[in-house]
């Protein structure tokens, strides 16, 4: 890979533009690991919102310099900053801004200094810093890459990987750190939305942009066994958390020194950032109306927003109560495309790890997601051939029972997923599931990587294939001429719905032709198509 | 005396069957909007099922009042001094407190027991007629109501729906509410659990469902009593019932048509299977 010695001002937009994207896709997943410093399930959105603030104002910014980019990015994510972690990450954005200024670009040295920076004023913006969190995950970051260029590494994508994979360690070592967060089994929640962040930085800087949009970040797992189940851990206390309050305060001459003195005693998780004319205010306090008659005698407020945080801590526990199987096995399920991991998530997957063919996922990507689910039974739907013996390592890394129900195609998948019986205990369960393999017949589509002669079949180049059960059984000119082909060798007579996925590079009306020439052929039949998106195959059909 | 038994309309007992053993109805209260109908009195199931694909807004039940059932109790308590209460799922509707408030109403020495089914449609229904053949035997009001009580766990209803559009509009629906958002066409497979609609699995076709239907009888050695229920399709429920034929007597299986509140969130085309279970000697 070419190395890459400095970074320019556009560069710098579209790296964490990339990034905010990659942030995007787990949000949810980071709102799910919330529980400090208080479980209201928010901090992935609200560091979502904050970058989406960050960047609108970045790609405003008249100045394309590295220098002007950052300080518009502080800019922007002071204003629209959510949250203790919103707050935060715009302290991050400020102190990189400081450490890049006047500057027309950036090498590996000065980035490294510019994320001390980030990792000093960010320690500053909070009244009492606690480890654990993702204050601590900057640091460890920032240090990393500092230790990278003392070494003198010159490459930036070099020095940024260290860094990303430091920030990694960093998360996985919060439960370490803070007591609460063991407890829960969880690691922090902005911790890792700011891995996220810098991953997804780097990968853009290594030109991953096709695979990002492929796939999902990982949300690290807790490296500590649970000291004690979930559900009796996440907020039982019932400790009222009193009113989270947030606000824009805008004036001349402001002191934000004085300011923070002056609320300390008023709450919790106080944050008061900004300069002389804009100062962002967060504080967790019981009596809100205090702190806003205080700040109304400075200056004027914007943005003003008290959440009632019992409230919210409910709505969590309430979503979590949901998030929950009613019984005690998980399954969870391997697919690539969009599309099918919708499908998957749509019909009950607790987890679908990202992967399929030429994409099979390690034993810690599947052990990764059976950790993540909230039972200790997990059945796992590997959903390709090649991936059932992966599958099968992940019973000798965990605690948890595993069962592989050896589905090879994703419309087996789709079928032992279906089949899956609410009342059945675990192993009923994987039976139940693996017998309804036998249902389904699946057909995919594909082209030939080059000219050759299988099971009598004689192939070109680049030609419309077709798969029946994972054997390649006919070859034509188009995708329709080999799908018919496949059809006319199954006995139908007894079939009554057909699923049409189609791949990334299909069209949809290429695939609602099929399903229209299809209907027309075998009028008995209820045909259904759905976006898979999934790489390599044009359609994967499933014949129930 | 013999002991008198009342139940509510969403026990789908059919009038010919209520007739045949003696037992009392009290409708429930369906509303659509502003209209309000008594159950099967002044709304017939047909009528039900046709107004309900053309609303958007849900129907809504509403248990009887108190004073239908004191009124039931009244006219009762002239030729007995023993009526037997069979309800639907407290956790599904009130009824039940309407039928115990209602004895507060009824002066003299009529003894009035009143027993949670904890289950809705036939499998409520076979309660009550399990109940009504002991009464026929002999059995008292303390005996039959133990009886009842003892029914209800192993009284079974097993619903295939056509479509989840009504499930979804009529928001949450117990554990149902899993079920919900699928990307595919799927039909679901629900049960009552504890009271409350649960799901149980899915299946992607009507023949696939009727096929779990009929696996799942294949499944209970010991059957006391089975019933059969439609909402529009009769012909298709009847040729469910020719086909357990070949695993359970067909002319001792029951008929009847799926009542609203579990019609509300089932919709059109759907079927429910109904299970008593015989008590383990």
């Amino acid at each position: 890979m070419a190395k890459i010695s400095s970074v320019a001002g556009q560069d710098l937009r579209d790296m964490f533009s990339a990034a905010t994207s990659w942030l995007e896709k787990s949000a949810a997943d980071i709102d799910a690991l919330n529980v400090f410093p208080v479980p209201d399930g928010d901090t992935g959105t609200n560091m979502m919102l904050t970058m989406r603030s960050t960047m609108e104002e970045a790609y405003r910014a008249p100045d394309h310099s590295a220098s002007g980019v950052a300080h518009a990015m502080a800019k922007g994510a002071l204003m629209g900053a959510r949250g203790n972690s919103g707050v935060i990450l715009s302290q991050i954005w400020r102190g990189l801004a400081q450490g890049l200024e006047g500057k027309e670009s950036f090498n590996a040295a000065e980035l490294a200094d510019a994320l001390q920076k980030s990792a000093a004023i960010a320690y500053k913006g909070v009244s009492n810093p606690v480890e654990g969190t993702m204050l601590t995950v900057m640091k460890d970051a920032a240090k990393e890459a500092k230790d990278q260029v003392e070494q003198g590494q010159e490459d930036i994508v070099t020095v940024l990987e260290a860094t990303v994979n430091a920030a990694g360690d960093s998360v996985a070592n919060t439960p370490r750190l803070l007591k609460v967060l063991k407890d829960a089994g969880v690691v922090d929640a902005g911790g890792q939305g700011l891995y996220t962040l810098l991953e997804g930085a780097l990968r853009y800087l290594k030109g991953e942009t096709e695979l990002m949009r492929l796939r999902k970040p990982q949300i690290i797992v807790s490296e500590l066994p649970l000291s004690v189940p979930l559900p009796q851990t996440v907020g039982v206390e019932e400790v009222p958390y009193g009113y989270c309050t947030e606000f824009l305060l805008k004036g001349e001459e402001l002191e934000p020194e004085d300011i923070r003195k002056r609320l300390e005693s008023k709450g919790e998780s106080l944050i008061v950032v900004g300069d002389e004319s804009a100062i962002r205010i967060h504080i967790h306090t019981l009596s809100p109306g205090t702190v806003i008659q205080f700040a109304t005698k400075l200056g004027t407020l914007h943005q003003v927003s008290i959440r009632n945080m019992d409230e919210q801590h409910q709505d969590f526990l309430e979503m979590q109560k949901e998030r929950m199987p009613t019984t005690d096995t998980a399954v969870i399920a391997v697919a690539s495309g969009e599309g099918l991991i919708e499908v998957f998530g749509s019909l009950g997957a607790a987890a679908v790890i990202p992967g399929g063919q030429t994409m099979n996922p390690s034993t810690k990507d599947i052990l990764q997601a059976v950790e993540s689910t909230f039972t200790d039974n997990v059945i796992i739907l590997p959903n390709n051939k090649n991936i059932i013996l992966t599958a099968n390592q992940v019973q000798s890394l965990t605690q948890k029972k595993i069962k592989i129900v050896p589905t090879k195609t994703i419309p087996q998948g789709v079928v032992a997923l279906l089949a899956f019986d609410y009342e059945a205990d675990f192993k009923a369960n994987a039976e139940i599931m693996e017998k309804a393999l036998s249902s389904v017949r699946t057909i995919e589509i594909t082209r030939s990587i080059r000219a050759t002669k299988l099971n009598g079949l004689k192939i070109r180049r680049k030609q419309p294939i077709g798969l029946l059960d994972d054997d390649l059984v006919a070859v034509g000119e188009t995708d329709l001429d080999v799908i018919n082909k496949i059809l006319a060798k199954l006995d139908l007579d007894k079939s009554e719905v057909i699923t049409i996925y189609y791949g990334a590079d299909t069209e949809a009306n290429e695939a609602e032709e099929i399903s229209a020439s299809i209907t027309e052929q075998y009028p008995q039949l209820q045909v259904e198509v759905i976006k898979g998106g999934q790489p390599h195959y044009n359609y994967i059909i499933s014949v129930e | 005396m013999t002991v008198k038994i009342v139940t509510d309309t969403l026990s789908d007992i059919t009038s010919d069957l209520a007739a045949e053993l003696g037992i009392t109805v009290v409708p429930l209260y369906v509303r659509f909007g502003e209209e309000i109908f008594r159950d099967r009195v002044e709304i017939t199931s047909e009528e039900f099922y046709s107004r309900l694909v053309n609303v958007t807004k849900l129907p809504s039940t509403t248990q009887p009042t108190p004073n239908d059932f004191a009124q039931v109790y009244k006219e009762l308590a002239r030729e007995t001094d023993e009526i037997l209460v069979i309800v639907v799922s407290g956790k599904l509707s009130g009824t039940y407190q309407s039928a115990t408030q209602a004895k507060e109403y009824v002066k003299g020495k009529c003894r009035i027991e009143i027993v949670d089914s904890l289950t809705v449609a036939m499998a409520e229904g076979l309660i009550v007629i399990s109940a009504a053949k002991a009464i026929k035997e002999g059995a008292n009001l303390a005996q039959v109501a133990d009886m009842a009580r003892r029914a209800a766990p192993r009284s079974h209803l097993i619903a295939y729906f056509d479509t989840l559009k009504y499930l979804a509009k009529g928001g949450r629906i117990g554990k149902a509410q899993g079920l919900l958002g699928p990307l595919l066409s799927i039909k679901p497979i629900l049960t009552v659990r504890d009271g409350e609609m649960a799901p149980l699995t899915r299946v992607r076709s009507l023949s696939a469902g009727l096929d779990y239907f009929y696996n799942l009888v294949k499944g209970f050695s010991n059957i006391e009593g089975l019933a059969v229920e439609h909402a529009t399709t009769p012909d298709v429920a009847d040729k469910l019932v020719e086909r357990l034929g070949a695993i359970y007597p067909k002319d001792r299986i029951y008929r009847s048509v799926i009542s609203p509140v579990i019609g509300t969130y089932a919709g059109p085309n759907a079927l429910a299977l109904t299970i008593l279970e015989a008590e383990k000697k």
